[in-house]
């Protein structure tokens, strides 16, 4: 497995945990309120900074398991994987942005179009570590 | 998801030929990683034009000597 393929792993999985982190902590939020939680700066750096974070700490993982690996520069396939994968992220995130404006003209709630969006963002960034996982391990 | 590309290729008995050149050499002297070798001789990336011809030249070989058509 590439250091690149080992990069989408990394970075899928802390996508997926960050989502699941922000969301549970927005419905533990809008639990005491009764309604949905208004988007809150604190909780959105906190997101970042953990992202942010793990993300380094994967990369030194990774790079220290093998070290000959660690500075390989995106070769042809890497750059054809990305490009496919981002192609696919793109219309994840087009898709779910247009469905999340949908949702605002229909409820006119704008704390849930910015968890929707917010949502999307990261759906699109874990679609595309997906699809990237996919490409590398079947033909492209 | 992409088919499977019709190109053959003998990248591998090539290497084999040539002292056993490992996958990470061949791919040091084309300017791709060891996986990107592997996924062509598996027949799951056809390499660019130029990666072709660099590869035929590290073999000393003719363009069609290392790539084919399937089913020709």
């Amino acid at each position: 497995m590439s250091f690149h393929e080992k990069s989408a792993w990394v970075m899928g999985l802390i996508m997926i945990a960050g989502m699941a982190f922000y969301f549970r902590t927005v419905a533990a939020m809008s639990e005491g309120l009764e309604q949905l939680a208004p988007p809150v700066l604190p909780l959105v750096v906190v997101y970042i900074v953990v992202i942010v974070v793990l993300s380094i700490i994967g990369h030194i993982v990774i790079a220290v398991s093998r070290p000959s690996e660690a500075d390989d520069m995106m070769d042809e396939r890497d750059k054809l994987v990305a490009a496919r994968a981002g192609n696919i992220a793109g219309l994840v995130l087009g898709i779910g942005l247009i469905s999340a404006l949908g949702g605002y003209l229909i409820n006119y709630d704008g704390n849930q179009l910015f968890h929707a969006a917010f949502g999307v963002l990261m759906v699109s960034q874990i679609a595309e570590y997906a699809a990237r996982i996919v490409y590398y391990r079947a033909e492209v | 998801m992409a088919k499977r590309p019709p190109i053959t290729n003998r990248v591998k008995e090539l290497r084999e030929a040539h002292g056993a050149m490992s996958q990470a050499a061949l791919g040091e002297a084309i300017g791709v990683t060891r996986q990107t070798i592997i996924a062509i001789e598996q027949g799951r990336y056809s390499p660019s034009l130029e990666s072709a011809f660099r590869i035929s030249r590290v073999f000393g070989v003719g363009l069609e000597d290392v790539f084919g058509w399937a089913g020709d």
